[in-house]
């Protein structure tokens, strides 16, 4: 059953990063399952109106202030009428919103709620609950996500932590993990793929005098662990003659990296590269043999699965949602700890010279493992099972004799009330204080929608007509490279 | 209406219990308490709760074990194979319910195709690692008391300086009286001091080694200020930290602006004094530096007279009151840990914060005062309550409990006095049971009830509030990189 679905973020193309390129693809697959799939997303400098991307995939940038690193101002009802304006013009049915620091995302949800679509959300990061931006953030996803009807975290670990933030349901969290397009991330020689003209592949058998390549590819943050790699890089270079180093990547902990190299005349066996743009990424990955992954806190690490689908042994901290990524015969774990990154790296590059690992069988390992196709196909069944396509009992997986009973957590039918005194006590058990704020809120948003259907009534919008449909009897063969990399910049 | 908002429990904590054992907070409560409990019941944690909770902190495997463990699906979750044992095995001895694990079925893996739905919740390994709590310490109450009264006696001592300033501002005590006592009390501190640096020093004892180069200028920093000697012969990071708060003193004291220790003249090194025996040439340096203070002083007294002229008496007033706010809250009441020498570096600043803004409150309450004599003697009285007394009442604490506890009482009954003094009007002949000292003693009456009353309530409610306590560390937390060099000691 093919529905309307709108997408919604901040953190949309032309912006870089992992929430963007997991929403486009996620978008280009849901359209290929036949669905219509809209994104709205804020302007950016240069992005503005409406867009269509490839395969029919309709773009709205809604002029919004940005305060924070692409972050639109959290105004809780100025996005209203014009959300409506594109859910009614656009005869969308559910709203996905995307990212937990994404203001635009919480407003669509509970507007959405608010005009009686389903909702569903997909978190995409760990916070803790220590730090006063994390209790502010949490309260926050605890208001929204109190009346949303399911969840979808990128990780197991992701899963326990939302749930714990925002206080859900075990059961309403889907765990549906990110994916790679395996072929836009190939090794340099490759059956299947044609040998790239004028490239040289890489010796497959390591000998104890081979010149080993470590790759970091990471935004040269403290949460990347750059502190990390600036303490481990002079022990490994020092221990292990034959390695070089490829840094790429920017961030405010360059500087300490650069100060590492010159204090150390390590200048010629690391190579820095700076920022790279994402298509070029597995042309820097290609060139090594190890991936080096020393974050402090990751929820999925798609890095690594890419470093990995380019024939890389992945040596990475066991932080976060990390180790549930890989097989144990792709990566090699390590604490987050100096001593212990430098012996694990040490252990990696043992292994390689001793070629015990088989690099070049990654690829395709990879390639069984995640795709972007299976994740629109379970994104779907989190579709049905909202929109009682699915019964309660196999969505939810338990008898139909306790799916009677009333729960303030679902309502009838596996879905969730619209009915405004049940959405009113959803919220207010979030808290002694916030309780009562947030149900003010919904009232608030609530007479706010009906003076807009007095003010702007239903049948004064205008339809939008669909993007013509090419029916593509056969179904998905597999994935097929995205020409993503056509307006990615 | 959900009565309760703590964290753990779901929206639907009050209706959970009728539903299958999958939901929510039912989910929880089996994983953080006893299995059939209302999920109300445990959502507040009591301190006996530390005891079952503090499960070791989460160490991932080594990598060795990692590299070896090729066949990951032998695995049974991701990380931490082998210490999700004896949690496991903890849990069931607990809840009695592991039975309802199906062998070899759900894995925690992202990379493995399972036939379980994308929202299963495996009830066994679900917020395995979460942990609650992990530092908790129960308090008890009477060592609570016992450590309240550090705070108790900083307090009386600010109040005391107050009212000796207020008795000097009205003309009813002579500043040299105050200044006097002061001394008086000050030199038997430092003779104290002294004979218990005699009875450390009777087992013989070796230098700190030349590497600790910390030791020796701060103590004779702290000697330069005046009478009480910091102790040399024992490392103990405590007179670190307390020394570095003296050697700011000394620097505003005889400095106009404040200057790093480091800045502080005639640092008397304790190898030029072989010939003397080391304590008596410390003596000396302490004389010396005594005289120093005394004249300094004496020659600013009549700038520090003019310093405010030209402020309103109120803006001194509510400037002082500030200030002396800043001294008590940030004054270091902590007893540091014997070992950590890293530590005490950080806890100089703000107990340098906490003695520069009570000498700079003393000093512009002195600026009130009208004649040099009674300038001079409030600053170095100031000096003697902020810059010596603290010193000399944490190592007093060290010393002696029973003299700890001798000297609150001391303060708090001066305290009572002297407000009670200030405040009333005693002697002055109106009714029957009028008698000179009749409000000091209905000020130490009160004073030391109020006192007494005010270290227990306050004991026994942060007691009562640590059942609140929840703190929740998991997986999801950044981890803390351990690096073993920074790397500017390269």
């Amino acid at each position: 059953m093919p529905y309307n679905i709108a997408l919604v973020s901040d953190y949309f193309f032309p912006q870089p990063g992992g929430i963007e390129s997991h929403i486009y693809q996620l978008s280009t697959k849901l359209i290929d399952r036949g669905h219509k799939v809209i994104i709205i997303t804020h302007a950016y400098e240069g992005r503005t109106g409406v867009r269509y991307l490839t395969n029919g995939l309709k773009v709205y940038h809604v002029p919004f202030l940005v305060m924070y690193r692409a972050t639109t101002f959290p105004t809780v009802f100025s996005f209203f009428p014009i959300f409506r304006n594109i859910i009614i013009r656009e005869q969308i049915e559910i709203v996905h919103g995307h990212a937990s620091l994404s203001s635009l995302c919480h407003e669509a949800i509970l507007h959405a709620r608010t005009m009686g679509l389903r909702t569903v959300f997909t978190d995409h990061s760990l916070f803790g609950f220590a730090d006063a931006a994390s209790i502010l953030t949490n309260k926050l996803l605890k208001f929204t996500l109190s009346d949303v009807d399911h969840v979808i975290c990128v990780s197991h670990t992701c899963k326990e932590n939302t749930v714990l933030r925002a206080s859900l349901d075990p059961l309403m969290v889907s765990v549906i993990p990110n994916a790679v397009v395996a072929e836009n991330f190939r090794p340099l020689s490759h059956a299947a793929y044609p040998t790239e003209f004028g490239s040289h592949p890489l010796p497959q058998h390591l000998g104890p005098h081979d010149t080993i390549t470590i790759v970091v590819v990471s935004r040269l943050f403290y949460n990347k662990g750059t502190d990390l790699l600036v303490a481990a890089i002079p022990r490994i270079l020092a221990s292990h003659p034959n390695v070089r180093f490829i840094i790429a990547g920017s961030g405010p902990k360059a500087i300490d990296l650069e100060q590492m190299l010159e204090r150390n005349v390590l200048q010629d066996r690391v190579e820095m590269l700076g920022p790279v743009r994402h298509e070029e990424v597995r042309d820097v990955m290609v060139r090594g043999h190890i991936y080096l992954h020393p974050s402090l806190t990751e929820a999925f690490g798609t890095v690594i699965v890419e470093a990995a689908s380019c024939g890389l042994y992945v040596v990475c901290t066991q932080v976060g949602g990390i180790p549930e990524v890989l097989p144990a015969h792709m990566t090699a774990f390590a604490k987050p700890e100096e001593d212990d990154l430098v012996a694990a790296t040490g252990k990696a590059i043992a292994a390689l010279r001793a070629n015990k690992v088989r690099t070049e069988k990654f690829h395709d390992q990879v390639r069984m493992m995640y795709s972007w196709t299976d994740v629109a196909e379970r994104t779907e069944r989190v579709y049905d099972g909202i929109s009682g396509v699915l019964s309660e009992a196999d969505f939810y997986g338990y008898e139909a004799a306790d799916a009677a009973s009333w729960s303030a957590t679902r309502g009838r039918a596996g879905v969730q009330s619209f009915a405004l005194i049940d959405r009113l006590k959803r919220y207010y058990g979030c808290g002694i204080w916030a309780g009562k704020l947030f149900c003010l809120c919904v009232i608030v948003d609530y007479l706010l929608f009906l003076v807009l259907e007095f003010w702007a009534p239903r049948e004064a919008i205008d339809i939008a007509r669909n993007w013509p449909k090419k029916r593509k009897e056969e179904p998905e063969a597999g994935d097929h490279p995205t020409p993503a990399s056509t307006f990615r910049r | 209406m959900v009565p309760t908002q703590a964290p753990l429990t779901s929206s639907s904590a009050t209706t959970t219990a009728t539903l299958a054992p999958l939901t929510g907070s039912t989910t929880l409560s089996t994983l953080t308490a006893h299995p059939r409990s209302v999920a109300t019941d445990r959502t507040l944690l009591a301190p006996e709760d530390a005891i079952y909770q503090q499960s070791p902190p989460r160490k991932p495997p080594s990598a060795v074990n990692r590299l070896q463990n090729e066949k990951a699906l032998c695995m049974t979750s991701g990380m931490n194979g082998d210490i999700a044992v004896p949690k496991r095995g903890r849990h069931k001895s607990r809840t009695g319910s592991g039975s309802r694990r199906r062998k070899g079925s759900w894995k925690r893996l992202l990379w493995v195709k399972q036939s379980y739905p994308d929202n299963y919740t495996d009830q066994e390994t679900f917020l395995e690692h979460l942990q609650r709590n992990p530092r908790l310490q129960p308090y008890d109450f009477w060592p609570l008391v016992a450590d309240s009264t550090v705070i108790v006696q900083h307090v009386c001592s600010v109040i005391i300086f107050i009212v000796c300033f207020v008795g000097i501002f009205q003309d009813r005590v002579s500043p040299v009286a105050v200044v006097g006592w002061g001394s008086f009390a000050t030199f038997l501190g430092w003779l104290l001091w002294d004979w218990w640096l005699g009875q450390e020093d009777s087992p013989p004892r070796h230098h700190p080694p030349p590497g600790l180069a910390s030791p020796p200028y701060t103590s004779t920093s702290a000697a330069a200020v005046s009478s009480p000697n910091l102790p040399i012969h024992s490392p103990t990071p405590i007179r670190h930290s307390h020394s570095a708060s003296a050697s700011s003193i000394h620097s505003t004291a005889s400095q106009p602006a404040p200057s790093s220790p480091r800045l502080a003249p005639n640092l008397p090194s304790p190898s030029t004094s072989q010939p003397l025996s080391h304590r008596t040439s410390l003596r000396l340096s302490t004389a010396k530096s005594a005289l120093l203070i005394y004249f300094t002083l004496l020659g600013l007294s009549p700038i520090l007279k003019s310093l405010t002229r030209s402020t309103s008496s109120d803006s001194i007033w509510a400037m002082s009151f500030l200030l002396f706010t800043i001294n008590i809250f940030f004054f270091d009441y902590g007893t540091p840990a014997p070992s950590s020498s890293g530590k005490t570096a950080n806890k100089n600043i703000p107990a340098s914060l906490s003695t520069n803004a009570a000498l700079m409150a003393s000093t512009v309450l002195a600026s009130r005062l009208p004649s040099t004599g009674q300038v001079f003697s409030l600053t170095l009285f100031s000096i003697e309550v902020f810059g010596l007394f603290p010193v000399f009442r944490r190592y007093a604490k060290q010393r002696s409990w029973r003299g700890q506890v001798a000297l609150t009482s001391l303060l708090v009954v001066g305290t009572g006095g002297g407000v009670g003094l200030i405040l009333g009007r005693g002697g002055d002949g109106e009714g029957i049971l009028d008698f000179p000292w009749k409000s000091g003693l209905m000020g130490v009456f009160i004073g030391v009830v109020g006192t007494g009353l005010a270290m227990g309530g306050c004991s026994w409610w942060l007691i009562g509030l640590q059942k609140y306590k929840n703190e929740i560390h998991g997986p999801w937390d950044p981890a803390r990189p351990i690096i073993r060099r920074h790397w500017e000691d390269y």
